[in-house]
């Protein structure tokens, strides 16, 4: 198996007196697929933004444990959570374009960066565009509302935003569950081209979905992380007795 | 389904009712406020009442040149929004982005009582206590002036545009917060970049709500804007607005007389100035939308 981008270990989550997430360790592998499975509330999204330092603004949440990324702790003191969340991109549940122009959507992250000629700015929408398999939809309206896009359109948009600014990591948040079938498909697709430049790790309800993206699948439930392994194995021969439960529609 | 039918009925003929009772008097008091005011261009042209600068109404022959008025009416108002809006925003922002939910708690209920505040209070407060620290500390002739007046008429509009402008900005959705967050911007980017211009519209809105406010005031300005009635050419001038004028010499004025009418037309001058911002912040909110669907 190839590098890994992430090794978590021993991490613990705190919502108040509330235990979120207990004790999960896992790695995950640089340039593939990692879903996370499990039924709603077991903390699989709540996992997902401590990668990318989400849980900073939640008020009363604590970290305990170990997050490395490349080797480096992000959660030791002094860590630059500005330059994490640029390495560590994020594509949201609900597509949630800036009510602003295509184009300066997709621009917003490298002009945050410094990015002020517009040449290299038209190149980077562009190459950005391309890569969510959105350019041939929207070359000739680049100044018209993001949000006069389809819904399918707008995930897509939000996911050219977040390569915009060419991170390592892809932290994809239930991207699809706002989306209907056609939409969904191509953003799978899509997910697939993806894993060659990017780590992506993918929260999803949908099990299909999972199974028909991921390299390796890790089931959560209740907080803890139960198994992980390659998708082929935990869908075709789980070790854990709940895994397979929930897999077979026992419950979820 | 009959039933269900007649239990429609009732309520939409008392809304129907209600409707057509406000509109009609609305109506009525356009054209009252039309009805006379328009004797005065019997005895003046348009162009005299807009242009004149000179407003002596009760000389023979009198004169209605209404220039100094409506200089003063927009110079308050100018200057007003120009220290209110600046202020009433940096607060908003505060209190949306930056502030401790608790301290919110607290400070925005505050902010929207001070917006209650009777504007005669602020007028006392312009004419005894403002008004004379200015004249001393400015070494002026008298404190009562278009400084004095912005300055009260600023404290006035702070909280209504501050109120309106903060529900604007807490009212984008957190998702567009985030997203600005993961691609690693900054508390103060996602605020410039992100937030204030989803909600600018609203904020738009905000402040010329707050200089509707500002055009149609009267106690202000009647107390502390020191009353005569020549085009300012310095913030110390003393100004006389469309609003206090009509205050002031309404109740001296004989029913029917050319006074009597010019103060009409005055009424209706303001009524078209604040009906002109209206709409132009229709047109504001109509172009936001495109944005937003």
């Amino acid at each position: 198996m190839s590098r890994m981008k992430f090794q978590i270990s021993n991490l613990n989550l705190y919502y108040g007196p509330n235990q979120a997430l207990k004790d999960v360790s896992i790695d995950l592998p640089e340039s593939s697929v990692t879903a996370f499975i499990g039924p709603s509330g077991c903390g699989k999204s709540t996992f997902l933004r401590c990668l990318n330092r989400m849980n900073d603004f939640i008020p009363r949440c604590r970290v305990e444990g170990q997050v490395l990324l490349d080797g480096t702790d992000i959660y030791a003191p002094g860590t630059d959570v500005i330059s994490l969340r640029r390495r560590v991109g994020m594509v949201f549940q609900k597509p949630n374009p800036f009510p602003t122009s295509i184009f300066d959507n997709v621009a917003y992250g490298p002009r945050l960066h410094g990015v002020t000629d517009r040449g290299t700015l038209e190149g980077i929408v562009r190459q950005s565009l391309e890569g969510a398999a959105l350019w041939d939809e929207v070359r000739d309206k680049l100044n018209t509302p993001a949000l006069s896009l389809s819904g399918g359109q707008q995930q897509r948009l939000c996911i050219a935003r977040a390569i915009a600014v060419q991170p390592e990591v892809l932290l994809m948040d239930e991207p699809t569950s706002a989306l209907d079938p056609m939409s969904t498909a191509r953003i799978e697709e899509l997910v697939r081209e993806l894993k060659t430049k990017y780590t992506v790790i993918i929260v999803t309800h949908n099990m299909q979905q999972a199974a028909r993206i991921s390299d390796l699948t890790a089931f959560f439930l209740l907080g803890e992380m139960v198994e992980v392994g390659p998708t082929q194995e935990i869908f075709t021969s789980p070790s854990d007795r709940r895994t397979e439960d929930y897999i077979t529609g026992r419950f979820g | 389904m009959k039933e269900a039918m007649k239990g429609d009925i009732l309520p939409r003929r008392i809304i129907t009712g209600v409707a057509l009772t406000g509109m009609t008097i609305m109506i009525f008091i356009l054209f009252f406020l039309v009805k006379e005011s328009l004797p005065i261009l019997r005895e003046v042209t348009l162009l005299q009442i807009l242009t004149g600068k000179e407003w002596y109404p009760t000389y023979d022959p009198p004169s209605f040149g209404m220039l100094p008025l409506i200089a003063g009416s927009v110079s308050v108002t100018m200057l007003s929004a120009l220290l209110a809006i600046p202020l009433s925003l940096g607060l908003a922002i505060f209190l949306s982005e930056a502030c401790p939910r608790l301290l919110r708690e607290i400070f925005k209920p505050t902010l929207e009582i001070l917006g209650f505040l009777p504007s005669v209070v602020l007028g006392f407060i312009g004419m005894m206590v403002l008004a004379p620290w200015l004249q001393e500390k400015l070494d002026l002739m008298t404190g009562l002036n278009l400084l004095n007046a912005s300055i009260l008429m600023g404290i006035m509009i702070v909280p209504i545009v501050a109120s309106i402008a903060e529900d604007s900005l807490s009212s984008v959705p957190d998702d567009l917060r985030d997203a600005s967050y993961a691609m690693g911007a900054t508390r103060w980017e996602t605020t410039t970049r992100v937030v204030f211009p989803a909600a600018l519209p609203g904020i738009l809105e905000a402040c010329l709500l707050g200089v509707m406010r500002a055009v149609g005031e009267t106690m202000v300005v009647l107390m502390a804007a020191g009353g005569s009635a020549v085009i300012p050419k310095s913030l110390f001038d003393a100004v006389r607005p469309l609003t206090s004028t009509i205050a002031a010499e309404m109740g001296e004025t004989p029913v029917g007389s050319g006074h009597y009418h010019a103060l009409f037309f005055a009424g209706l001058l303001l009524f078209l100035f604040t009906w002109a911002i209206n709409l132009f912040a229709a047109r504001i909110e109509a172009r936001g939308r495109k944005w937003r669907e």
